[in-house]
Order: C-alpha cells, then structure tokens, then sequence
C-alpha cells in the first residue's frame, strides 16, 4: 500500500469510464429510418419511433390465468403465452387492448397501460356455441345503444361474428350473432370471417376468406346488408390478353377460362369520423389502401388525377439487413387518434406512417433477421396505435412490440397535426425543430413555405417550395409574389412603358424629318453580295465602282487644288 | 429582285415560307457558317430548356445533369437528318446537295429555337394558370419550322409536295437504321476494345512471370 491514493483514483477512474461506457451504449434501432424524396429515392432520415419495450406472454403476466387467486383464473393448464394472435383492438374509453389469441381460441384482455393480462375469455355464454374457435379478429368499442363496452369477435372456425359484453374477467355474455347470410345475394359456399369492424350506426362489417366482392355488412339486428367497398380488378396484361380472348371464345371455352377476380382486402379499420379503410395484402397498384366513405365510394381514387403511393415505393426493394428483396404486402392498418394512418407491410415487418392526406411522415420497423434482434418482427399481424405508442402484434415470436416515439417524431406529429389543421404558422416552431435535426425531411420545408407564404414573405416562401421541390405551392406563392411585385412598383412600370412610347413616337417624328435615331444599327444593309451572277447585282456592283472611282476623281481633284495653292 | 446580305436572306426565308427557299437557291445563296451557328443553338436551346425553365414548369431530374443526351438530341440527330436526306433523296433524283441540305434545314430550324428561348424565357414570369402562352408560342414556332422545313426540302431538291412528304418521312426512317447501326457499331468496337485491352493484360501478366 505505497499509494493508497493513486489506487483508489485509479479504480474510482475505472469506475466512472465503465458507468459512462454503460451509459453511452446506447441500443441503436434495429432498422435504417429513411423516407422518400420527390424523386421517389430512398433517403436517409431520423428515427421517428424507437422500441419501447417487447411484451411477451411473461410480461403479460398470463401466469394469473393459473393462479385462482389471481383474479382471472382459466386453468391450471392455460398456455402462458400467445399462440399467433392475429388481431389487436384497443378501447381508449376503457383504456384496454383486446387481442385476438387466435391458436389458442381465446380473447385476451389487456391493461393499455401496462399491458398486463385483465382478462381472458374463451368463450361466450348464450350463444349457439360456447367456445370460440380460432377467432381471427377482435373488435371493442363503446356501443351507443347498449351504452357499455361490447366485445365483436370473428369467431372464424365457427362461421360466426359474436357481439357480446363483458361481464367478468372471463367471462362475456352474448348480445347477437351474426351468421352466414341465407341470401341469394350471398353466392361463397363459406362464412369464415377474418376481420371485424363497426361504425357509428353499429353496422357490422367483417372480412370474409374467399369473398372478393368486399366486406360483408350486416346491420345492427344481424340482417345481410349487402356487399361493402370492393375492389378492382387491376388491369394487367393478363388481364387485357383474357378480355381479348373472352371475345372470340365460344361459349365452351369462356366456361373452362378463369375469371378476374379483385383481390379480397386483408385488413380495415373506422377513423372517427366514420371512413373506412382498408388495406390490400398482395401487391396492387390499384387499391393497395382504400379510403371508404359510407357509401363504399374510394375517395383515394389515382384515377382522378391523385397519386396516393403506399409502402416502399420501389416495388421490390433490396434489404441489406435480411439480404433479401422485397415485395410490400401491406397486411394491415390502423387510424390513430389524430388521424394519422398506420400501414403494417408484412414482408418488410416496416410501419409507413402517413398523414391525413396522405403525406408520408415516417417508416419505422424491421424484419428479424438471423440475429433476433429485440425489436425485429417476424410475422407482424396486427398494428394499433394510441398516443404516442405503436404496438405491433407478432405471431411468431407471440409478442407485442412497443414503439414509442422521439423527439424528433413528437415534433413531425406536432407539426403535422397543425399543418393538417391549416394552422401553418403555428406549426413553423415544430418545423423548425424537424429541419434541426433531419435537414432532408421534404415535408419540413413546405411546412416553412405556407408559413411564410400565410405571413406574406413571399421570396422566403418561393425558396422553401424550391428546397421541397414542391411545385405546385411554388406556383401559388409565385403569383402571390408577382401581384405583389406589381402592385409595389405599379408606377415604375408605367413610367417605362410611357418612356418608351414616347421614345417611339419621337423616333418617328424625327424620322420623318429626315434625322435618324439608332440609325448605325441599318446602315449594314446597304451591302451587295459581289459574288451574285444575277444582273441586278452587277449593275450594283457597277455603281459602287462608279461611285468610288467618283469618289477617288473627287479626292483628286481636292489634292489638285491643295497643290495649286 | 432580291438584294440581301447572308443574316437578310435567312431573314427572307423565314418570313416567305412560300417562296424564300426558292430564292435561296435561285441566287445561290445561303452561309454555312450560319448554319452551323444554327444548329449551336439548337443545343444552347435544349440546355437552356432544361436549366432556365421557370422553376414551376421545370421536370428535368435535377440530381444529375448529363449534357451528352442533349448534344445527341440536337446536333447528331440533326447532322443524322441530314445525312440521311442526302443518302435518301439522291437516290430518287434530288438535286439538293450535303451542303444546301445542311443549310436548307438549318434555317428552317430558326422559328422553333425562336420561339423555344421566348416561351423559356416567358416560363420564368408567368404561373401554371397562364402556361397555354407558353404552349402555344412552342407550338407556333414548332408548326412554323415543320412548315419551313417542307418548304426547304422541296426546293432543294425540286420536288413536288406529294414527294417532299414521302421522302421526309422516308428520312426518319432512314435516321432510325443509322441511329441503329450507329450503336450497333459502337458497341461492337466497344467489345473490340475489351478483347484488345484482355489480350494487353494477358501479355503483360506473361512477360512479368
């Protein structure tokens, strides 16, 4: 012990460089943030959301399912965790997420907050069947007939879609059934409904397999409504070659050729105001995400002249992560709070957030690779969203993943919800930050511009749009600029027009009396081409001779009398 | 008649579409050096339309800007024009030469690179709202030079309108196959090229051990 001293600086020193070492190991995301620019190139951007947390059947605390005096005791032989769930639905009055554990037939019912199991249902009580059966889809919401939480589950196996209440922790008591329509109109040999979802009118639509004319809708008494939202065939050359052939085909052959049939969509979800959206999962051009009013109408149409892009806009895209291309198959959506749209693309395990108009604001998230990265998806079947979090439902790894998001997205939401609002002024501040820190982030500079433009800083505007490359606002500002331009320098203009008018008729009044203005600018034409053979040009030529020899007699004639003097 | 000096006689031409080519040719006029000049500014005129337009009216990629595409677009698909009109029309009895072909064309030319510098030049003060000025001075100048260029080609070589028709767009077709076997040939000099340089680099591997 020579040093005490030194020794202990020295493992203090190692103390502190090993807690700031640990500090400083900060867990990157698992995935390259970027978004698109004009030129639908990926470029690199800031994360928008990072993983929160991963919550598997262990952090659900499903091991209450066994304890009897947990409080939602099942059994002693209830499975602790997920097996493929396939659907999320969160009831933000109750403050529930609801999950469809779909291979072990039973609903889940989680605290949103701490998404710990608070209730588990395998079953309805007074319905046709008690057990539910690989229920595919859950939905919650607040009935306003009822006036209490009702429960809609697409109970697949059993052909059915069960709207029920909840009255204990495991248990649910049956309000309706809606069941295989026994209508011509109805023509699949099935009724295996995926998906559920109610509007305001407690009209419930379900997705159906194999039913490619749209979701099946039934109103609130359980009565087959009709068909709601198809889609479209897209036209592909295929498409175009079997309508040619369709026409010169006999009657024999056009019954032995396939039909074009849209794709069935995979997945929707209601916003507030009571549009449906829905999201096709095989890769389409044409209907890949529908906007629906209540009359089935898409108002996303790109057939008017709109261009509303989702997913990766590449087509298929090479991952340096899993080594692969890609081909998006957006599998599902989700409308979050503030209207902002959620599109899950299953393939890439990738969010695309967007905007209310369709305005891409962020992609976040990963497919697991070969290292099994916290925070990797491997078969994402499900997204919802509330507040500032993402949850994403994955049925392989039978976990919920939790993004929520950073600074840099707190800002973009901001902004974004002000903009939408039209209050672009108030949004300068968010955008500001935006730029800060994401110096590529398009949307931040048209975000700038109608603010500037709204305040009627005109060139600051017209250099925003520029950056964005946003020319159709550039072109409103431009106007607004040249008015403003006009009407600043009104007298100016007019003092040059008058100047030059009379500019004009001077020259002219002046070129009648024989004086000539700019008349230097003329004078050229008087030249003759001396190599011309035609005649004229040789009399001309004759003449300029004649004059210079004239001219030359003159000069003579002047040295003469200069000598004489 | 007519008494002009080489910029007056393109001026002739341009304004007596009618006649003016007939002119040109009657008084045996016409400058190459103009010409050239012309066809100069036919690639000023496509570099300008790509980097003046007015900011609103501008959909050039303007991440990379290659001149190369433009040269070939203006210079080498004119030159090709008129090669391809000499091949063709002195098979069938043209009396046009290269240098009058050259010349004829080139001055045709003048309206539409006129009216594509005023209509880029008008781009940067006008807003989306007004572009049918824009659109309309191109097309005028273009319909202009079509009209010009028929004129040219029929009195260089003394054909009739029916003829000048067929043979220009015979032409197009024959600037088709030269364009093709232009590339053709580069490519296969380009292979020539790497065989040549494999065969260095094999020597050369040799000869060091």
């Amino acid at each position: 012990m020579k040093h005490p001293i030194r020794k202990l600086l020295s493992v203090s020193l190692a103390a502190v460089t090993a807690l700031s070492m640990s500090v400083t190991a900060f867990a990157d995301e698992p995935y390259n943030s970027y978004t698109y620019d004009n030129w639908d190139d990926a470029i690199p951007s800031q994360s928008a959301y990072r993983v929160e947390k991963t919550v598997t059947g262990a952090e659900m605390k499903l091991s209450k399912l066994r304890d009897p005096a947990g409080g939602c005791y099942v059994s002693d032989k209830a499975p602790l965790t997920l097996n493929d769930a396939r659907d999320l639905s969160i009831d933000k009055a109750a403050n529930e997420m609801w999950v469809a554990d779909t291979k072990n037939n039973r609903i889940l019912r989680l605290d949103l907050a701490t998404l710990e199991v608070t209730g588990c249902y395998s079953g309805v009580s007074g319905s046709s069947v008690e057990g539910f059966a690989a229920p595919q889809g859950v939905f919650v919401t607040t009935s306003p007939s009822l006036g209490q939480q009702v429960v809609y589950v697409a109970d697949t196996d059993n052909s059915r879609v069960v709207k029920a209440t909840v009255s204990s922790s495991t248990q649910l008591s049956c309000v309706h059934e809606y069941t295989k329509p026994e209508e011509a109109l109805y023509t699949a040999q099935t009724f295996n409904p995926k998906k559920v979802c109610v509007d305001v009118a407690e009209n419930v639509y379900t997705v159906v397999s194999s039913v490619n004319s749209g979701s099946v809708q039934f109103s609130r008494e359980g009565k087959f409504t009709g068909f709601y939202g198809a889609n479209r065939v897209q036209v592909t050359a295929a498409v175009i070659a079997q309508r040619l052939w369709r026409m010169i085909a006999s009657d024999e052959q056009l019954e032995g050729m396939t039909r074009n049939v849209p794709i069935e969509y995979a997945n929707f979800d209601i916003d507030k105001d009571g549009f449906i959206f829905t999201v096709t999962e095989v890769d389409t051009d044409t209907d890949a995400v529908k906007k629906l009013n209540p009359a089935g109408y898409n108002i996303w149409n790109n057939a008017k002249g709109n261009e509303y892009k989702f997913g990766d806009l590449t087509g298929s895209q090479y991952d340096p992560l899993t080594k692969k291309s890609h081909v998006t198959r957006l599998t599902d959506l989700d409308i979050s709070d503030t209207g902002l749209i959620n599109v899950m693309d299953y393939e890439t395990g990738r969010v695309f957030q967007y905007d209310k108009e369709c305005n891409l604001i962020c992609i976040f998230g990963a497919k697991t690779s070969t290292s099994d990265q916290r925070g990797t998806i491997a078969n994402p079947n499900a997204v919802e969203s509330h507040g500032e979090r993402v949850y994403i439902l994955d049925g392989s790894k039978n976990d919920i993943t939790v993004f929520i998001e950073t600074q840099f997205g707190k800002h973009i939401h901001q902004a974004f919800a002000l903009y939408d609002e039209g209050r672009y002024t108030d949004a300068k501040e968010d955008w500001d930050q935006v730029v800060r820190r994401d110096g590529n982030y398009i949307q931040a500079y048209v975000g700038l511009g109608k603010a500037a433009l709204n305040e009627e800083r005109y060139s600051e505007a017209l250099d925003y749009f520029k950056t964005a490359y946003d020319q159709e606002d550039y072109d409103k500002a431009y106007k607004y600029a040249r008015d403003a331009f006009l009407k600043d320098h009104f007298t100016l203009i007019i003092i040059v027009i008058v100047v030059i008018i009379v500019f004009f008729i001077v020259k002219k009044m002046l070129n009648k009396r024989g004086i000539r203005i700019l008349g230097f600018l003329k004078k050229k034409k008087q030249m003759v081409s001396v190599g011309s053979a035609a005649g004229i040009s040789v009399n001309t030529f004759t003449q300029y001779k004649k004059d210079a020899e004239a001219e030359q007699e003159d000069q003579a004639e002047d040295e003469e009398e200069e000598e004489g003097k | 008649m007519y008494e002009f000096t080489p910029m007056g006689w393109l001026k002739h031409c341009v304004f007596h579409p009618v006649e003016g080519f007939e002119d040109l040719r009657w008084k045996k006029q016409g400058s190459m050096k103009i010409a050239l000049v012309i066809v100069f500014l036919l690639f000023v005129n496509m570099v300008a339309d790509r980097q003046l337009t007015g900011f609103q009216f501008n959909t050039a990629y303007v991440k990379v800007f290659n001149v190369v595409p433009l040269l070939v677009q203006s210079v080498v698909y004119f030159f090709t024009w008129v090669i391809a009109n000499w091949a063709l029309c002195t098979l069938f009895d043209g009396e046009g030469t290269l240098k009058k072909i050259c010349i004829y064309s080139a001055y045709a030319l003048v309206p539409y690179i006129v009216c594509s510098f005023i209509s880029i030049f008008i781009s940067n003060f006008i807003v989306e709202d007004e572009r049918i000025w824009m659109t309309a001075i191109y097309y005028l100048g273009l319909i202009w030079s079509v009209v010009l260029m028929i004129q040219a080609m029929k009195a260089a070589h003394q054909y009739s309108f029916t003829k000048t028709i067929v043979s220009m767009i015979f032409t197009i077709v024959a600037m088709l196959l030269i364009l093709f076997l232009a590339i053709l040939l580069l490519s296969l000099f380009q292979q020539v090229y790497v065989f040549g340089y494999s065969i260095y680099t094999e020597i050369a591997y040799r000869i060091r051990g």
